[in-house]
């Protein structure tokens, strides 16, 4: 006849003991990602504010009176930096339209030389934004 | 003294406090977890290429496992250049861009990115005459369509509505999403700015707006749940949730809280045509470079889609696209501003809008 198995009921006490064991554990996980991980400690940071915001920092307020430590002292050379991605734009336009005229004359080319079932390797453009 | 199983019995009291505290080490535990494993945060879920960088604009092109452009007609994203672009690319199996892709279209993304100081002078002419129209013409240059699809999501919306506008033989088809075209419906993000003082934001003198204060305008929207003791009470909620979730909720949270600084004279310019009591773009006034943007010159199909319960672009306003676009298709879906495009219910908004651009092809 199989004896009644007796399981041992954990006392409060006991379970006290195991919860505080845990929160050790759980503690030193953290320390330990602190230590080890920079990243770990700006997450932390968001997390505390309510966000999983990944990568940076949760955008935090600027404090009143202060002003940003990225505000421009002087506007000139601004000026000239967005001058200078204006005229990249118009740059830009340029290399295109030669990247159309181009493709325009290969097309006009193409038929003399393949044959005519080959399909060509750029359509003509209708219109040009 | 209180028998045992009654309000009272220090030994239930007892346990009821170790359960508390097992659950709350395990909601830390799982936080642990979700904060130190890596993800799909801020990069994109789909393979993609660059084929054009202008100042810190970058072109992406979807492309397959192999490394090759999906085969299809162009379809070009732009979305809000306020806001980071991986919304409509966000998680693999959650990617509005790859479900496009997958349907047969070579898709496109504009990214905006992150502007610094000398990118406050940038105006409503330097996105939309200048980075917009640029990205569709260097699609249709290395797809070789000269028609391009576009879906403009939010303020990308904006830009995509007065681009097609002025460019309207280049559009295919037009989709919006999301966009305010009656900036005199109350709510949404433009009345909260207008309250918050953008008002005064200076054409001429323009500054960097922070990102923090761009942010702060998007949390006014819904005050209490966005206010510090919301926000953390709800995430304290959430990490009941398996890791898997809490792993994707990271996701939308870095989008959603990453906002970028935005250029002070394109807000300027923004309130003052379309900001309430403006409204230019329902009156037939607005321009860009002093080009009048003339709504009849939008002929080709359209498709225009809000949202019940958005909060930033209040769906009476998006809807208003009837007014200066009659022939739009105009679809209200159940769910939010960021919900209908990456949330759990957004194949309704992904299946619609690759039918509607299917339909060009007969």
């Amino acid at each position: 006849m199989a004896e009644p198995k007796v399981e041992k009921e954990t006392t409060l006490v006991e379970r006290w003991l195991q919860d505080q064991q845990q929160w050790q554990r759980t503690v030193l996980s953290y320390v330990d990602s602190m230590t080890k991980n920079e990243d770990f400690l700006v997450h932390l940071g968001n997390a505390m504010r309510g966000s999983l915001l990944a990568g940076k920092a949760y955008p935090a307020p600027p404090t009143p009176g202060v002003p940003a430590p990225d505000a421009p002292v002087d506007d000139r050379l601004d000026l000239v930096l967005h001058a200078v991605h204006l005229l990249q734009g118009q740059m830009q336009d340029v290399l295109m339209a030669l990247e159309e005229l181009r493709g325009t004359r290969t097309q006009q080319v193409l038929p003399l030389d393949v044959p005519p079932s080959a399909p060509p390797r750029t359509r003509k453009r209708k219109a040009t934004p | 003294m209180s028998a045992p199983g009654q309000e009272g019995d220090p030994d239930r009291e007892i346990e009821a406090l170790l359960d508390l505290s097992e659950r709350s080490r395990a909601k830390l535990d799982r936080l642990h977890e979700v904060l130190t494993t890596g993800g799909h945060y801020g990069t994109g879920a789909s393979p993609a290429v660059v084929v054009y960088r202008e100042n810190k604009l970058r072109l992406l092109r979807l492309v397959d496992a192999a490394g090759q452009p999906h085969a299809g007609p162009p379809v070009l994203f732009i979305p809000a250049p306020v806001s980071r672009y991986f919304i409509v690319d966000l998680l693999p199996g959650r990617t509005f861009a790859g479900h496009v892709a997958a349907a047969g279209f070579d898709v496109f993304i504009a990214d905006f990115g992150t502007p610094t100081q000398e990118d406050r002078f940038n105006d409503l002419a330097y996105y939309v005459d200048g980075l917009v129209r640029r990205c569709v013409r260097k699609v249709a240059l290395v797809s070789g369509h000269p028609r391009v699809n576009l879906i403009g999501y939010c303020l990308g919306g904006t830009l995509s509505l007065l681009y097609t506008a002025l460019y309207p033989s280049s559009v295919e088809r037009l989709v919006l999403l999301t966009t305010m075209i009656d900036g005199d419906v109350e709510g949404g993000i433009a009345w909260v700015a207008h309250r918050m003082g953008l008002a005064g934001e200076s054409y001429d003198n323009p500054r960097l707006v922070p990102a923090a204060e761009v942010k702060s305008w998007f949390e006014m929207l819904a005050p209490g749940a966005n206010s510090q003791i919301g926000r953390v009470q709800d995430l304290w909620d959430r990490l009941d949730d398996a890791p898997a979730r809490l792993h994707d909720v990271r996701t939308m949270a870095t989008w959603v809280d990453d906002v970028v600084p935005a250029p002070g004279r394109l807000l300027a310019e923004l309130y003052q045509q379309f900001g309430p009591g403006r409204n230019r773009l329902m009156v037939g006034t607005a321009t860009v470079a002093d080009r009048v943007i003339d709504c009849a010159a939008i002929t080709m199909p359209v498709l225009a889609v809000s949202a019940e319960k958005d909060l930033i672009a209040p769906p009476e306003g998006a809807d208003a696209i009837r007014s200066i676009v009659p022939h739009a298709e105009v679809m209200r879906l159940p769910g939010g501003h960021v919900g209908i495009v990456a949330g759990r219910s957004a194949a309704a908004l992904w299946d619609r809008t690759v039918e509607f651009l299917a339909e060009s092809r007969g």
